[in-house]
């Protein structure tokens, strides 16, 4: 048994959202369009987030709003990566050219944040690597200031 | 924990498109479990189901789903999570005392809508999600690299458990036609197309459509429904934090202190385990998961024999690379693992089983994990 009929709806609705940040993005997105990296420090453990949060998931300790923030560079070691043409929004399509993805951890800090890697050939690309930020000249305090890592 | 009995189940054969409307495919598999035991939509006492808004297209999914599902005017709720964590919600139910029959169903139709892309939105909308770099599939990306660097396992190692995956599911009748391979190779794993290097095409659990579902019963109830019940001896769950950049993706924190937690309530250990079924997103995260349990040695999986007539069994029915039906494979683990217990997995068959584990997942990397703990009932 099939069925040779089928429904589409696009885009009927529109559904977007607009979410608030929070307190403690906000800060982030402060200090981004400065091009300056803040991350904040558990008060138990001395775990340094970025980007910060309200609470140590491990620790399950509140790390205050007007304290703790610590200054970072814009400089971190690549943690991990991948390297892949397909677009992430839309899987049917790809992409000429491949992108590197990394996972680089902010000198001073213990987590680590996923951006493209720029400027790099895919074979000299090797964890441990030291890189920088590759800011975008016009920052706007929002997520993409950061256009990628690029090679220190 | 009183004793609560697998006692029915059905999923119908996997496929990329079963071009078929779900409310049929939701009615023919609550159905078909009903049916695998004589039972009756009057025999239902509750309905649990695990379904996703996002995949189904529409808002409190489950709304729609009270029809097929058998749950006309009856107690109903859902897991919008992997369908073996609904079975762990509907085993709560019978442990409650007040309830004779739980039907376990869950599901999805990957063919309508874009599973890769929508895994986008399980990011987070404030930081991660506008850049839109992470889905199942980079997140796989830097799983596999993170484990074989840590562990200097090499690709042909991993590429070995997709071979086997796909050979086993060459044997099961079920399996995502598009998955089964009797004859693949190292070779055809390593240099199929790369997803997000180093993970290639057919070391993916490709989403495929299907459903599943299970009939849960109390002790007395069970015995009375079959005289092959398959016994849950143990249940544990766990998750791991929320941003990749938290963890350390080379093993599955959550999946050692879930199986931790399903072994000490079973009163066993892994060595009492006479096979696996696992859901694998890819073929090193079985490994992974596998180590995390304690079947082997961190980095040590790939040494083991995980053949259908090997020391360990894993995956015997393919795993979630023989189909990998969002919301369904959880409780397809739990399937095929009663299938081999009552010793009724022709052509797959593992020599004699008495205790098995099954698994599920969901999230990125195998975030949130279960495990069960099963043993063969009757005689």
């Amino acid at each position: 048994m099939t069925e040779q009929n089928v429904v589409t709806n696009k885009g009927m609705v529109r559904a977007e959202f607009n979410f608030w940040v929070g307190k403690y993005m906000d800060k982030f997105y402060d200090n981004l369009e400065n091009k300056k990296i803040v991350g904040n420090k558990c008060p138990k453990c001395s775990d340094v987030f970025v980007p910060p949060r309200q609470v140590c998931g491990k620790c399950n300790e509140t790390i205050p709003l007007e304290q703790n923030w610590v200054d970072l560079t814009d400089t971190g070691t690549l943690k991990n990566y991948t390297i892949t043409k397909w677009k992430i929004t839309e899987r049917g399509s790809r992409k000429v050219k491949d992108s590197i993805i990394g996972m680089v951890q902010i000198d001073g800090s213990n987590t680590a944040i996923i951006y493209k890697l720029l400027d790099v050939d895919p074979a000299d690309v090797k964890t441990g690597m030291k890189v920088k930020i590759e800011w975008n000249d016009k920052t706007k305090g929002e997520p993409g200031d950061i256009k990628g890592f690029v090679k220190a | 924990m009183d004793k609560v009995g697998i006692v029915g189940y059905y999923y119908m054969k996997m496929s990329p498109d079963l071009i078929y409307g779900r409310y049929n495919l939701i009615f023919e598999t609550v159905r078909g479990a009903l049916d695998s035991v004589n039972l009756k939509k009057k025999d239902i006492t509750t309905v649990i189901s695990a379904t996703n808004d996002y995949y189904d297209g529409r808002t409190i999914s489950n709304a729609y789903c009270v029809e097929p599902a058998g749950a006309y005017l009856a107690d109903e709720s859902k897991a919008e999570m992997d369908g073996a964590f609904a079975a762990q919600y509907g085993l709560m139910r019978i442990l409650s005392g007040n309830h004779k029959l739980a039907v376990v169903w869950g599901g999805s139709t990957p063919s309508c809508y874009p599973y890769d892309s929508a895994q986008l939105y399980q990011t987070d909308p404030t930081f991660e999600r506008p850049i839109a770099l992470v889905n199942n599939i980079t997140a796989g990306g830097f799983q596999m690299r993170a484990y074989m660097e840590k562990y200097g396992v090499s690709a042909e190692d991993i590429a070995k458990v997709a071979v086997k995956n796909r050979k086993n599911a060459a044997k099961n009748p079920l399996a995502n036609p598009e998955a089964q391979n009797a004859n693949i190779t190292v070779d055809d794993v390593l240099k199929s197309d790369i997803l997000s290097d180093p993970v290639t095409e057919l070391m993916y659990a490709a989403p495929c459509d299907g459903l599943a579902a299970i009939l849960l019963a109390p002790e007395k109830q069970a015995l009375k429904i079959t005289d092959e019940p398959v016994w849950i001896k143990g249940v544990g769950s766990n998750q791991d934090p929320y941003y990749l950049g938290d963890r350390d993706l080379s093993e599955c924190k959550s999946m050692e202190m879930a199986a931790k937690m399903a072994f000490d309530g079973a009163g066993i250990t892994a060595k009492d385990v006479d096979f696996a079924e696992i859901f694998e997103q890819y073929a090193h995260e079985e490994l992974i998961l596998a180590e995390a349990i304690g079947l082997a040695e961190k980095g040590k999986a790939n040494e083991l024999n995980s053949e259908i007539n090997g020391d360990i069994p894993i995956n015997p029915s393919g795993g979630a690379i023989a189909g990998h039906a969002p919301f369904a494979t959880g409780l397809m683990r739990i399937i095929e693992a009663v299938k081999q217990l009552q010793g009724k997995a022709d052509g797959y068959q593992v020599k004699d089983p008495k205790v098995a584990i099954a698994t599920g997942q969901i999230g990125f990397c195998a975030q949130n994990n279960i495990l069960y703990v099963l043993e063969k009932g009757g005689n």
